[in-house]
C-alpha cells in the first residue's frame, strides 16, 4: 500500500516534468501552425493538398499600399494609426464615406462625385434640393457641397464659405490626414467633423492632395508653377511617383 | 527516515529535474526557430527549377525590351471593386540604364534612370522631377522606395539577380503545371511571400520569359490583385543612348520630388 501510493506520487512528479518540459515545444507547434499573416511567416499550405485556414478571430487589420507589384518591395508600409472619431460624433451618425487615396500609379476614371464647381458660373435656376444657408450673415443656396447665390436675377457659384455647416458630406468626399485632425476635400472645399455636420474650415497649409480644386488657375510665381484657388496655391509635386498638390501659403 | 520524508525527498528531485528539462527545452525552442528562418524556403524543386531558369535569362541579357499590360483592383468608397488598366514599355541595358513609359487613359507617364539620377516626367502637364540616385540599379531601386516612395516599373524583372532577390522574400513555391497564356505554353508556379501571393507564367520554350504575373495582397481589403501580361519580349533590338537621357521639353516645368519624411513633415507643420 505504502509501495503504491510512493509510486503514484513519483508517477505524478515524473508527468508534471514531462508536461513542462514539453510547453516550450506544444508553444513553438503551436506558434508555427499559425496562418501566415503581416509580413511573413509560414506558408498556408504547399503542394495543392489542405489550405491552412485562418481564424478571422485576430485577422489584423488591413494595410494600404502606394505601391504594387513588386516582390522585391512587397513588405506593406509601417501601419498608420487611424485616428479614433472624434467625441463630437454623435453616436446616430454613421461614419463619413470618404474615399482614402491608395496606390497612386493607378489610373481609374473614379468617379469622384465632384459637381465640379466653377467660380461664377451662371444658372437660371437653382438645381432642385438646394437648401438656404446663412454664414456670418449672408445667405448662400447649397446644393450637393455648391454654393449659390443671386445675381441679375439667377444665380451663380460662389466659393465655399468657411464656417459653414452641412449635415453630410457631399458626395466624392476624399480623406485627407492632417497633423491633428482628418480633413474631407470636396470640390476645392476641406470639411471637418462637427457636432451638428461638417464645417468648411480655410484650406490647411502643408496638405497634400492628389487633385486641384476644379478650375484653379495657374500661376508662375519665380519661374515655378503653382495654382490658385479661393486664396490658397497649390504647388505641384511629385509624391510616390506621381503628380500630387501641396497646399503653400499665397 | 520516514516515508514523509523519503516523498519529500523524490518531490525535490523531480522538481530539480523538472527545472533543468524545462530550462534545456527552452533554450532549445528559440535556437530552433533562429535555425529555422535560416532554412532554405519550401520551394519544390520544380518550381525552383523553373524560376532560377527564368531568372539567369533575364539577369544574363544585356538589354531587353518588353510591353506590360497592367490591370489592378482598386476599392472605390462606395465598396465596389473595379480594375483599372495601364500599359507599361521597358527598356532596360544592363547594368545601369533603365526607362520606363507609363500610359493610361488619363496619365502619360516616364521613369528615366541613367546611373546617376532618376527622372520622372508628367508628359500631360509637362512636368519632370529629378533625383540623384547610386550608380548601380539595384540600390537605385531601393533607394527611389525607400527615400521617394517610388516603385520602378516591373523592377523584379530588371534587379541584377532576380532569383536571389525573390528567393529573399518567398516564403514557399509549388509548380502548378503546364498551361497555356494568350496561347503561349507556359509553366504555371504560385508563391507565397507570406500575407501576398505571387504566381508567375514563364513561356516554356528557349525563351523562359515571364508571360504573366499575379500578385494577390491577402493584407489589403478584398485582396486587390495586380495583374502583369508581357508581350513583345525583345532581346535583340538596338536600345540607342538617347532612350535613356532625359531632354526636358520645350516648356517643361522642373517640381520637387517629395521625399517620404517631407511628405510626414509637410503634415505636421500644418497649422502651426
Amino acid at each position: 500500500m505504502k509501495r503504491s501510493h510512493f509510486f503514484s506520487r513519483n508517477f505524478l512528479a515524473a508527468g508534471l516534468a514531462a508536461v513542462v518540459a514539453a510547453l516550450p515545444f506544444l508553444l513553438y507547434a503551436a506558434e508555427r501552425a499559425e496562418p501566415a499573416r503581416g509580413g511573413g511567416g509560414e506558408p498556408a499550405h504547399i503542394g495543392g493538398g489542405q489550405p491552412a485556414h485562418i481564424a478571422p478571430a485576430s485577422r489584423p487589420a488591413p494595410v494600404q499600399r502606394v505601391n504594387h507589384g513588386t516582390v522585391r518591395h512587397v513588405e506593406p508600409p509601417a501601419p498608420v494609426e487611424r485616428r479614433a472619431p472624434p467625441s463630437i460624433r454623435p453616436p446616430n451618425r454613421v461614419p463619413p464615406r470618404a474615399f482614402r487615396p491608395g496606390d497612386p500609379q493607378v489610373d481609374v476614371h473614379r468617379d469622384w462625385g465632384w459637381r465640379h464647381f466653377s467660380y461664377g458660373r451662371r444658372w437660371s435656376a437653382l438645381p432642385s434640393g438646394c437648401f438656404t444657408i446663412v454664414v456670418g450673415g449672408a445667405s448662400f443656396y447649397c446644393g450637393d457641397g455648391v454654393f449659390y447665390q443671386p445675381v441679375d436675377g439667377g444665380y451663380q457659384e460662389v466659393y465655399p464659405p468657411d464656417g459653414a455647416v452641412l449635415p453630410e458630406l457631399p458626395d466624392g468626399a476624399v480623406e485627407i490626414d492632417g497633423p491633428d485632425q482628418t480633413y474631407y476635400y470636396v470640390d476645392g472645399a476641406f470639411y471637418v467633423e462637427v457636432g451638428n455636420g461638417y464645417q468648411i474650415v480655410q484650406a490647411p497649409i502643408g496638405v497634400i492632395v492628389p487633385e486641384l480644386p476644379p478650375g484653379a488657375a495657374q500661376l508662375i510665381i519665380n519661374g515655378q508653377v503653382e495654382y490658385q484657388f479661393n486664396g490658397t496655391n497649390y504647388l505641384p509635386v511629385f509624391v510616390n511617383g506621381v503628380t500630387q498638390y501641396q497646399s503653400v501659403a499665397p | 527516515m520516514n516515508g514523509f520524508d523519503r516523498i519529500l525527498g523524490r518531490t525535490k528531485l523531480a522538481l530539480r529535474l523538472i527545472a533543468i528539462v524545462g530550462l534545456m527545452a527552452g533554450l532549445h525552442a528559440p535556437s530552433a526557430r533562429a535555425a529555422d528562418t535560416t532554412t532554405k524556403p519550401a520551394v519544390d524543386p520544380s518550381c525552383d527549377k523553373w524560376l532560377k531558369r527564368m531568372s539567369d535569362y533575364l539577369a544574363q541579357a544585356q538589354s531587353f525590351s518588353v510591353n506590360a499590360e497592367i490591370w489592378q483592383d482598386v476599392n472605390l468608397a462606395s465598396g465596389q471593386q473595379v480594375q483599372a488598366g495601364r500599359n507599361i514599355t521597358l527598356q532596360v541595358r544592363r547594368p545601369n540604364l533603365f526607362h520606363a513609359e507609363m500610359h493610361s487613359t488619363r496619365h502619360h507617364r516616364e521613369l528615366y534612370y541613367d546611373g546617376k539620377s532618376i527622372t520622372l516626367v508628367n508628359r500631360d502637364q509637362n512636368f519632370y522631377g529629378t533625383i540623384p540616385a547610386p550608380a548601380s540599379m539595384d540600390e537605385a531601386m531601393d533607394t527611389a522606395i525607400e527615400r521617394f516612395g517610388i516603385a520602378m516599373p516591373l523592377e523584379d524583372l530588371v534587379v541584377s539577380d532576380p532569383y536571389q532577390s525573390a528567393m529573399k522574400k518567398i516564403v514557399s513555391g509549388t509548380d502548378i503545371g503546364p498551361v497555356t497564356v494568350l496561347g503561349t505554353p507556359c509553366e504555371h508556379l504560385a508563391f507565397s511571400l507570406g500575407s501576398v501571393d505571387w504566381q508567375v507564367w514563364v513561356e516554356d520554350g528557349a525563351r523562359p520569359v515571364p508571360r504573366k504575373i499575379v500578385f494577390t495582397y491577402k493584407d489589403e481589403e478584398n485582396s486587390p490583385q495586380f495583374i502583369a501580361l508581357f508581350s513583345h519580349w525583345d532581346f535583340e533590338g538596338k536600345l540607342p543612348d538617347f532612350l535613356f537621357n532625359f531632354e526636358p521639353p520645350p516648356g517643361a516645368s522642373k517640381i520637387g520630388v517629395a521625399a517620404i519624411k517631407a511628405q510626414n513633415d509637410a503634415q505636421k507643420k500644418e497649422g502651426k
